[in-house]
C-alpha cells in the first residue's frame, strides 16, 4: 500500500490551513483591485465586496492622462540594469568572502555589512551633492550607480556559496582550474536558488525604490513608478481609484517575475550538484 | 583525533603555518590580483556611493544645519543633546519593541510556510505566489486593510474576540497596542520574504541526511530539530541578521499605519531621523542620531557574526 | 630659441582660447532661454491645466522654454530642501505659506519687480512680501467653509446655517441631527493645528504671543476653543476608532448622506458635484467673532537662477495672466489670486454650491497661519498630537494645552 493512496488527516488539515492563510494573504491585493474598479472611489475604511458600478476607467485615466507607459518602461529598465549589476557584484564579492581568504577579510566583510546600517534618509543629501559633482543629476546613470552594489545581495550569496562543498572546488582545481573557472563553472551553477532569490529581491528593491529616484530623477520622461503613484495624490484631494489602479499595475510585473523565478528557487536536489 | 607520540619530525626549511594562516594561500601577486578582481566590482560602488556619504554624514553630525543656510560647526553638541534627551531613549525603545515582536513571529511563520510549501502539496506554486503577494503589495494598501481588520469597533479581529467573550483592545488607536498592531501587520507582510529565503535554503539540504535519520527511527519532529533546523542555520543566520539590520531601520510600516502616533507611542528612530532632517531643520542632529543607530546595529551584528560559530553549520 | 618662441605662442594661443570660452555671455541674451519650474500644485490631476498655461506663456514669449518638473505634494519639500542644500534649485519654485518665511529669510529667493502688483489681492501679495518687497507671487488660494446637507436639515425641520451663526447654533443643529439609530452624525471638524489656530481666533484668543516667541493659547478662551474641537468626537462626530481622521473620511460620510455638516476646504466641490442630495456652504461660524482659514500657494524665483528676468516674467504670467484665470475658473483648480472681483463673478454663477459667495465672504476675516522662525513643523506636530490626546480622552483638554505649551515653547523660544 502506498502512502499516497491514503488521505492522511494531517495533510487535509495542512491544506486547509494553507488555503485559509492564502486567502488572508490575498485580501489586501483584492481590496486594492476592488478600489481600482470603483469609479470616484473614496478612501473607504470598510472595504466593499464588489462595487455596483465597477469600471476600468481608472486604468484608462492612468494611461491616457498620465505618461504611465513611459513611467513603467523607466521602472522596468532601471530594475533590469540594477538586477544584473547586483547579480554580478554580489556573486564576485561573495566568492571572495567565501573562497578567497586574506588577512582582514572579516573586517572587510564587516565594513560591507556596515553599508546597510545607515538609513538612506541620512545619506541622501550628501549622495545628491556627490552625484551633482559628477554631473549625473536627472540622468538614468545617476539613479543607477548607487544601486550597483548591495551588501544584502553579497551576504545572501556568501551564505549560499558557503553551502557549496569545497570538495567540488578541489576537484576542479585538481583538473587545473583557476579561481575564475571555479567561480563560473562550479560555484555559480550550484547556487542557482540563491541567484534566483537575489534576482527577485534586487528587482523588487529597485522597483519599489522611492526616495533616491524622487530626488535624482526630475523630468517627467525619467520618473519611475513609485514617484508617479505618489504624484497621483494632490495637495488637497486624491483620486483613490486611480492610485489603486496604479498600485495594481505596479504589483503585477513583480508578481510575474516571482512566479517565473520560483522555478529556479525551488529546484530538485538532483540538479543542485550534491552527490 | 589521536596525535602521534614522539615522532621525530625532520627539520624543514619553511616553518609550518598554523591556525588561520594554515588555510591562507601565499600572498603572491597573482593571488592579490585575483582577490582584487573579485572584490573591486562591489567595493567601488559601495565605497563611492555609501561609505563616502556615510563619512559626509559623520561630518554633518558635528554641525547645525537646516539644509537651507550654510552649516555651522558645533562639535559634539548634537550627540550631547541626543544622549540627554529622553525622546532618544523612547524612539530606540519603540524600535526595539518592534524588533522583539516582529522577528520571532516572522521567522516562525516563515519557517512553517516554507516547510509546508516544500512538500508535495496540491497547487503549491500557486500558494507560494499568493503568500508572496503581500511582500510586493504597497504599504498603503496593507496598512488600510490591517487598520480595518484591527478596527476597535467593528474590525474582524475584535468581533471574533467578542465571540469568546474577550473585550478587544484599541489596537492602533491605543498607545499601548499600537506597536503590536504594526508588528502583526509587518510580520504578516514579510512572511513571504522569509519563506522564499528558507525555501531556497531547504533545497540545499542533502536528502540523504533525512533518509539516514528515518533509518535511525527519527520521527518528524526529531527530523525537524536534528536535521532541518541545523542544516537550515546558514539561511536562518541570514534572515536573523538582515531582519535585525532592517528592523532597527523600520520606517515605511510605521509611517503608513500610525505615522508615529498615537501620542508618539510608535515613533521610531528612522522616522525621527527623517523628521529632524526634512521637517525640523536639524540635519546635523539627524546625522548624529543615525550614527548612534549605526553603533547599535553594528554591535548587534558583530555579536551575531562572532556567535555564528556556535550554531551555524556550513557544509 | 625658435622652439621656446613657438611654445610661448602656443601657450598664449591656448590661454586665449580658454579665456574666451570662459568669458560669460552678456546678461541680456537674445538667444533662446530655458527655465525650469518645479511644482507640486498641479500634481494629482491638474498637470494638463498647468501645461495649458505654460503653452500660452511660451506662445507669447517664443524665446523662452519652460521645463516643468512635477512632484508629489507630500514629498515636494524634501526635494526642495535637498536642492537648496546642493545648490540645484529650479529657476521658478512652488511654495506654500508655511514654508515661505524660511525660503525668504535664507536669501534663497530673488526679489521680484512686479509689473502689475494691483492685479493681485492685497492680502495675498502682502503675505509673500518682506518689508514691502515681493519675494513670492501668490498662485492660488482656497479657504475652509462649513458644508451642510440641506436635505437632512429639511428632514429635521432645522434652519440652514447662515453667515450669522455662532458655535452655539452649530452645536444645537449638530445635536439635533445626530441620530445613532440611523448612523447619522451632526458635524465633523478635524482635530489639527490648522483647525486649532482658527477656532482660537473665532473665540478671540490667539495661538502665538505678539512677539511670536511663545504660545498664547493656554488661557480659558483657548481651552474653550480646544474643547469645541475635541468634544465633537463621540458626540456629534465619529471617534478615531470609528475612522475619524483617516483620509477622506468626512467627505465619504457626507456623500453617504450620513453627515449633517462638515468643516473642510472648497477643494471638495468637485467630489460632491454628483451628490444625490442638495448641499450648500456657509461661512464658518465663530464664537466671539468670525475667522476663516485661508490657504494659498505661491511661486518664487531662485536667487541663484541664471535667468532671473525670464523666470520673473514666467512667475508673473503664471500667477496673474488671463489664461491662468480662465483655466482655474473653468476647471475648478483652486482660485486665482486676483483682485478683480468681476472676473471672479463667473465663479459665482457655477453650479452647486449655490452660496459660492460664502467663499469670498470668508475672506473678510482671515485667520492667518501662525508662523515662527524656528520649529514651525515641530510646533504643528506637537499641538496636533496633544489635541488628539484630548480628543481620544487620554488627557483633559487643559492638560493637553498645558503640555503643548511647555513642549512648544521649548522649541520656538
Amino acid at each position: 500500500m502506498h502512502s499516497s493512496q491514503r488521505v492522511r488527516p494531517r495533510t487535509v488539515v495542512l491544506h486547509v490551513v494553507v488555503i485559509a492563510g492564502a486567502l488572508a494573504m490575498f485580501f489586501p491585493f483584492m481590496w486594492t483591485f476592488i478600489t481600482s474598479i470603483t469609479p470616484g472611489a473614496g478612501f473607504s475604511i470598510t472595504p466593499r465586496l464588489w462595487p455596483e458600478d465597477a469600471s476600468l476607467e481608472a486604468y484608462q485615466t492612468l494611461f491616457t492622462e498620465r505618461p504611465f507607459a513611459r513611467v513603467i518602461a523607466n521602472s522596468i529598465g532601471l530594475a533590469l540594469v540594477t538586477t544584473l549589476a547586483q547579480l554580478f557584484t554580489s556573486a564576485t564579492a561573495a566568492y571572495a568572502f567565501s573562497r578567497l581568504p586574506f588577512r582582514g577579510r572579516g573586517v572587510v566583510f564587516a565594513i560591507y555589512l556596515a553599508t546597510m546600517m545607515i538609513p538612506l534618509q541620512v545619506l541622501i543629501v550628501p549622495l545628491f551633492a556627490e552625484l551633482k559633482a559628477f554631473g549625473l543629476l536627472n540622468t538614468y546613470l545617476g539613479a543607477l550607480l548607487p544601486t550597483f552594489a548591495s551588501a544584502f545581495g553579497i551576504f545572501l550569496l556568501r551564505q549560499a556559496i558557503n553551502q557549496v562543498p569545497r570538495e567540488l572546488d578541489e576537484a576542479a582545481t585538481l583538473d587545473g582550474a583557476g579561481h575564475f573557472r571555479v567561480f563560473a563553472q562550479i560555484v555559480l551553477p550550484n547556487i542557482r536558488p540563491a541567484l534566483a532569490t537575489l534576482t527577485v529581491f534586487a528587482f523588487m528593491s529597485s522597483w519599489n525604490a522611492f526616495l533616491w529616484p524622487l530626488v535624482v530623477l526630475r523630468s517627467p520622461e525619467l520618473q519611475t513608478l513609485p514617484i508617479a503613484l505618489a504624484g497621483l495624490q494632490g495637495q488637497y484631494t486624491t483620486a483613490w481609484d486611480v492610485v489603486m489602479a496604479g498600485s495594481v499595475v505596479s504589483i503585477l510585473p513583480m508578481l510575474a517575475l516571482y512566479i517565473f523565478a520560483q522555478k529556479y528557487i525551488i529546484q530538485g536536489v538532483a540538479s543542485s550538484g550534491i552527490k | 583525533m589521536v596525535l602521534p607520540t614522539a615522532v621525530a619530525t625532520p627539520p624543514s626549511r619553511t616553518p609550518a603555518r598554523s591556525g588561520r594562516n594554515a588555510r591562507r594561500p601565499r600572498a603572491t601577486i597573482g593571488y592579490v590580483l585575483t582577490v582584487l578582481a573579485f572584490l573591486l566590482p562591489s567595493a567601488v560602488p559601495l565605497a563611492l556611493f555609501v561609505l563616502g556619504p556615510m563619512i559626509a554624514a559623520a561630518w554633518i553630525s558635528f554641525t547645525e544645519w537646516n539644509l537651507i543656510t550654510p552649516m555651522e560647526f558645533i562639535g559634539l553638541a548634537n550627540y550631547q543633546e541626543l544622549l540627554a534627551d529622553e525622546r532618544t531613549g523612547e524612539v530606540f525603545l519603540h524600535t526595539i519593541q518592534y524588533i522583539a515582536g516582529y522577528l520571532p513571529l516572522v521567522y516562525v511563520g516563515g519557517l512553517a510556510l516554507a516547510l509546508a510549501l516544500n512538500r508535495a502539496l496540491k497547487g503549491r506554486s500557486l500558494w507560494r505566489g499568493i503568500y508572496f503577494l503581500p511582500v510586493v503589495t504597497s504599504w498603503i494598501a496593507v496598512a488600510i486593510v490591517w487598520r480595518w481588520l484591527l478596527n476597535p469597533n467593528n474590525g474582524v479581529v475584535n468581533l471574533a474576540l467578542g465571540w469568546f467573550g474577550i473585550d478587544g483592545p484599541g489596537w492602533w488607536t491605543d498607545p499601548d497596542w499600537a506597536m503590536i498592531s504594526i508588528i502583526l501587520a509587518s510580520a504578516w507582510k514579510d512572511l513571504g520574504f522569509v519563506m522564499v529565503i528558507l525555501l531556497a535554503g531547504l533545497q540545499s539540504i542533502n536528502p540523504e541526511l533525512y533518509d539516514a535519520a528515518k533509518v535511525d527511527g527519527a520521527g518528524a519532529w526529531s527530523r525537524l530539530r536534528n536535521v532541518t533546523i541545523p542544516m537550515l542555520s546558514p539561511s536562518t543566520f541570514f534572515v536573523v541578521v538582515i531582519s535585525l539590520i532592517n528592523g532597527f531601520q523600520v520606517f515605511d510600516q510605521v509611517y503608513a499605519m500610525t505615522g508615529g502616533g498615537p501620542g508618539g507611542s510608535t515613533q521610531v528612530v528612522v522616522q525621527q531621523i527623517y523628521d529632524l532632517t526634512f521637517r525640523y531643520g536639524a540635519a546635523g542632529e539627524a546625522s548624529a542620531l543615525s550614527w548612534l543607530l549605526f553603533i547599535v546595529i553594528l554591535g548587534v551584528t558583530v555579536i551575531q557574526i562572532i556567535g555564528q560559530k556556535r550554531w551555524v553549520h556550513y557544509a | 630659441m625658435k622652439r621656446s618662441l613657438l611654445a610661448a605662442g602656443g601657450i598664449l594661443g591656448v590661454s586665449a582660447l580658454l579665456l574666451s570660452a570662459c568669458a560669460t555671455e552678456p546678461a541680456t541674451d537674445d538667444g533662446p532661454v530655458t527655465i525650469t519650474y518645479s511644482n507640486f500644485t498641479s500634481a494629482g490631476g491638474n498637470e494638463e491645466n498647468l501645461q495649458t498655461i505654460i503653452d500660452a506663456f511660451e506662445a507669447e514669449n517664443p524665446n523662452i522654454t519652460v521645463d516643468v518638473v512635477t512632484l508629489p505634494y507630500g514629498d515636494y519639500f524634501t526635494t526642495l530642501q535637498t536642492d537648496l542644500a546642493a545648490g540645484t534649485v529650479a529657476d521658478v519654485v512652488d511654495t506654500n505659506y508655511d514654508f515661505f518665511p524660511q525660503l525668504a529669510s535664507s536669501g534663497s529667493l530673488a526679489p521680484l519687480e512686479v509689473t502689475n502688483a494691483g492685479a493681485y489681492r492685497d492680502s495675498l501679495i502682502d503675505a509673500y512680501s518682506v518689508d514691502g518687497v515681493s519675494y513670492g507671487l501668490p498662485s492660488s488660494f482656497s479657504d475652509v467653509v462649513l458644508y451642510y446637507n440641506a436635505d437632512l436639515f429639511d428632514a429635521a425641520g432645522l434652519d440652514y446655517p447662515t453667515s450669522n451663526w455662532t458655535w452655539a447654533d452649530e452645536q444645537a443643529a449638530a445635536e439635533a441631527l445626530t441620530d445613532s439609530s440611523t448612523g447619522t452624525w451632526g458635524s465633523h471638524q478635524p482635530v489639527s493645528f490648522y483647525e486649532f489656530y482658527k477656532v482660537l481666533e473665532q473665540n478671540g484668543a490667539s495661538f502665538l504671543s505678539d512677539d511670536g516667541t511663545s504660545v498664547a493659547f493656554n488661557t480659558p478662551a483657548g481651552i474653550e476653543a480646544a474643547a469645541w474641537l475635541t468634544e465633537k468626537s463621540g458626540t456629534v462626530m465619529p471617534t478615531i476608532e470609528e475612522g475619524q481622521g483617516t483620509a477622506d473620511f468626512d467627505t465619504n460620510l457626507f456623500l453617504e448622506g450620513k453627515l449633517g455638516m462638515m468643516h473642510t476646504g472648497i477643494w471638495i466641490f468637485g467630489a460632491l458635484a454628483d451628490a444625490p442630495f442638495t448641499w450648500d456652504i456657509a461661512v464658518e461660524p465663530g464664537n466671539t467673532q468670525q475667522a476663516s482659514a485661508v490657504f494659498s500657494n505661491a511661486v518664487g524665483v531662485s536667487a541663484a537662477s541664471e535667468h532671473i528676468a525670464e523666470a520673473s516674467l514666467f512667475a508673473e504670467f503664471l500667477t496673474s495672466s488671463q489664461t491662468m484665470v480662465d483655466v482655474r475658473l473653468d476647471t475648478g483648480w483652486e482660485l486665482p489670486p486676483i483682485s478683480d472681483e468681476d472676473q471672479l463673478a463667473v465663479y459665482l454663477t457655477k453650479d452647486t454650491p449655490a452660496n459660492r459667495q460664502a467663499v469670498f465672504d470668508s475672506l473678510d476675516s482671515i485667520a492667518l497661519t501662525p508662523l515662527v522662525e524656528n520649529g514651525q513643523q515641530e510646533m504643528q506636530d506637537i499641538i496636533t498630537e496633544e489635541l488628539i490626546e484630548a480628543q481620544a480622552g487620554r488627557k483633559s483638554v487643559a492638560d493637553a494645552l498645558a503640555s503643548a505649551e511647555e513642549r512648544i515653547n521649548a522649541v520656538i523660544g
